[in-house]
């Protein structure tokens, strides 16, 4: 068996340890004796949305994004969009998960469009949203996630889709409605850097399990020994519980 | 003065009660006397260090040259490099009169700090070390941490800019900017093999395409082009034009300056202490010290305080280098695995202000490298309130798990350091490794560990 992973603009979007969910990916892969084929996709490549299993996009720097938005619009919001619908998992990060939205609005009122692959847009604030963060997957019965978030944007789920779960601790896509990340078919998105997935192992094998299952059908993973995993989250999950009671 | 004598009284106290620092009595003489800096540092020749690495050790290097050339100095140390530290430092060396003892300072400053530093005193002489990703929750992105470097230096219209030819950032600076530059830089490779590792500055910063580079030395630094709108590398005035070796002990390399050639001999190991050498020459020449003196100093400084410091407990040798960013610790990466004996590695992660809250970063650092080194990496250690954070990353760096201990105890740490009889690197993030110096101290009695 083997998964073809696509790291969309791993050179751009790779701020502060997003490469490291691939990393993890490709890990539990491994380690199950399961091949995985990691492609990155840049700027003035071509996506053939066809060849991948699940993609992978991650956050950037607002200087760099600048750089490849250009190079999104066009036949590679295409690929994304037909890849989407026709329900391949994603992981989309920060940036990169405000990239599938309609829209970016700065704080001072200039637009950017984005794909509008996801029914969400994100309005820019000057004030950051910065901290270790705690939210429940509705994917994972209602599991904690840990991560780190760090983002002037403001995230708005539209009614096509839903969000990842609720804040336990932190701000969440808006800070306001008390909700994080976003759910459409077998896509995720979220604000939480960390990095995310080798702390919230469950969540890396939902992706893998999504992606073998579509591929060949029933998949079983090989359970892991998951006990250093365990105690990453089990640390942050205990710090920030006892921080929302405090 | 009462201002002075306040932060004096305090820093007093606090030393009575066996503690180091600096912010706090800084503070509290800042709240007396907002303006206490400019005041004492009006009669000063003051030349900053900032950028995000190397500070301190290019600081230390300084520091050597200005005290060989005969010149009486102050220096802020210990990480006081907030705007209360530097008052701290400057009270501390001045009279009750406010009147400051040494004709000459020479100021280690962050990049947020030196914004404001700067609106106080009238630098002569500003070397910029470079522009890494840094504590992206603090620091925020690298063209911010950029743009607060442009204001300190738009507050200082008389300092001469000593800034890194190859770091395309660093250079930037000099656009738009009438101050006399100095550019220093390496026009050769420093490193045979290098890490992997991402680049902080991909794209031109003036027209966002991206740069090619005839020879990179480590990350973004390096003989960059943008062959769309013609930015280049300036041709450094003050260059290193040949690394002969670099091993466990230091370098050696020879340096071109205005006034010759110099052979010299850099007393700290790591291909990027060139680069603080090279920082440090280039500052000489912008103060006027004679190079050959400088070029001396760089071969007998000391630096300690976590950047590649030796010391050994009980005959065991430990050696301790502050990591906090990718492209430091990764620099640090192409140091220890040059090993060849078998050496253990303790990590040390803490999440505090200081730290950087978001430990992201060590996705980003090439420990695959460690993995790499087999049978020569005898096992890893981690500990500080990130410590399993850090056994994480390295269990996913593919390092077996009986070669990875997880330590969150400074006291079991050490114990379990000093049980087995390999050489030891300490790599800790900076609020782990004060704690790890007062453990150290307190338990083994060493004099005079915290600064």
């Amino acid at each position: 068996m083997e998964l073809n992973i696509c790291h969309l603009y791993p050179d751009i979007l790779n701020l502060y340890g997003d490469q490291g969910n691939v990393l993890c990916l490709r890990q539990r892969l491994r380690w199950r004796g399961i091949e995985a084929n990691v492609t990155g996709v840049s700027i003035g490549q071509t996506l053939h949305a066809a060849d991948y299993d699940l993609f992978f996009i991650g956050g950037g720097q607002d200087f760099e994004q600048e750089v490849l938005l250009a190079d999104l619009a066009g036949a590679k919001t295409a690929e994304l969009k037909s890849a989407i619908e026709d329900g391949k998992p994603f992981l989309a990060i920060c940036g990169g998960y405000q990239m599938l939205g309609a829209y970016y609005e700065t704080w001072d009122g200039k637009k950017c469009g984005f794909t509008g692959a996801l029914d969400l847009y994100t309005v820019g604030q000057k004030e950051r949203m910065i901290g270790n963060y705690l939210f429940t997957c509705d994917d994972l019965n209602g599991a904690a996630i840990v991560g780190f978030e760090n983002h002037s944007g403001r995230t708005y789920l539209g009614s096509r889709v839903r969000p990842m779960g609720r804040v336990l601790y932190g701000s969440g896509n808006n800070g306001k409605d008390g909700t994080e990340g976003v759910r459409y078919q077998n896509v995720f998105g979220t604000y939480s850097h960390g990095c995310l997935l080798p702390k919230n192992p469950q969540l890396a094998d939902l992706l893998l399990r999504t992606a073998l299952e579509r591929k060949y059908g029933a998949a079983q993973l090989t359970p892991l020994d998951d006990t250093l995993e365990q105690r990453a989250h089990d640390y942050m999950e205990q710090r920030l519980r006892r921080a929302i009671k405090a | 003065m009462i201002a002075v004598a306040a932060c004096k009284l305090a820093r007093f106290g606090l030393r009575l009660l066996g503690r180091g620092g600096t912010d706090f009595p800084g503070r509290i003489a800042l709240k007396l006397c907002p303006d206490l800096l400019g005041r004492l540092a009006k009669d000063v020749t003051v030349v900053i260090v900032t950028g995000t690495n190397g500070k301190t050790t290019t600081s230390r290097m300084l520091e050597q040259a200005v005290a060989d050339a005969g010149i009486s100095y102050l220096a802020n140390r210990s990480g006081a490099n907030l705007l209360s530290g530097v008052t701290a430092e400057f009270c501390a060396a001045s009279t009750l009169g406010g009147k400051c003892r040494h004709p000459f300072a020479l100021i280690e400053a962050d990049e947020a700090a030196f914004k404001a530093i700067s609106t106080f005193v009238d630098a002569k002489a500003i070397v910029v070390t470079n522009v890494f990703r840094d504590q992206l929750d603090r620091y925020g992105e690298v063209t911010h941490t950029l743009d607060n470097i442009r204001i300190g230096i738009s507050h200082s219209p008389h300092a001469t800019l000593c800034l890194n030819a190859d770091d395309s950032l660093v250079s930037s600076l000099a656009d738009e900017m009438s101050n006399p530059v100095i550019f220093y830089g390496v026009n050769v490779p420093i490193y045979a093999s290098q890490v992997t590792e991402v680049s902080d500055a991909p794209y031109c910063i003036r027209c966002k395409h991206e740069y090619v580079y005839a020879h990179i030395t480590y990350g973004h630094l390096g003989s960059f082009r943008c062959p769309h709108c013609g930015y280049a590398r300036h041709t450094p005035q003050v260059a290193v034009t040949q690394v002969f070796s670099t091993d466990e002990s230091g370098s050696h390399v020879m340096f071109h300056t205005d006034g010759g050639d110099f052979d010299t001999q850099i007393n700290l190991p790591g291909g990027y202490n060139i680069y603080n050498a090279c920082a440090t020459m280039a500052m000489g020449q912008a103060i006027g010290l004679d190079p050959a003196v400088t070029s001396r100093a760089l071969g007998h400084f000391s630096c300690g305080f976590g950047r590649m410091e030796k010391f050994e407990i009980n005959g065991h040798s430990l050696r301790m280098i502050l990591i906090k960013n990718p492209a430091g610790c990764n620099q640090v990466l192409n140091f220890v695995t040059a090993a060849r004996e078998p050496v253990l590695f303790v990590a040390c992660l803490n999440d505090r202000q200081q730290d950087g809250r978001d430990v992201s970063w060590i996705w980003d650092v090439d420990f695959e490298r460690l993995t790499a080194m087999g049978d020569r990496l005898a096992a890893i250690y981690t500990s500080g309130e990130r410590a399993e954070d850090m056994a994480l990353r390295f269990h996913y760096a593919g390092v077996p798990a009986e070669k990875l201990r997880i330590y969150k105890d400074y006291g079991q740490l050490l114990d379990a350091v000093l049980a087995q009889d390999k050489p030891v690197y300490l790599m800790p993030t900076y609020t782990a490794m004060l704690g790890l110096r007062e453990k150290i101290s307190k338990t083994y009695g060493f004099k005079d560990f915290w600064e």
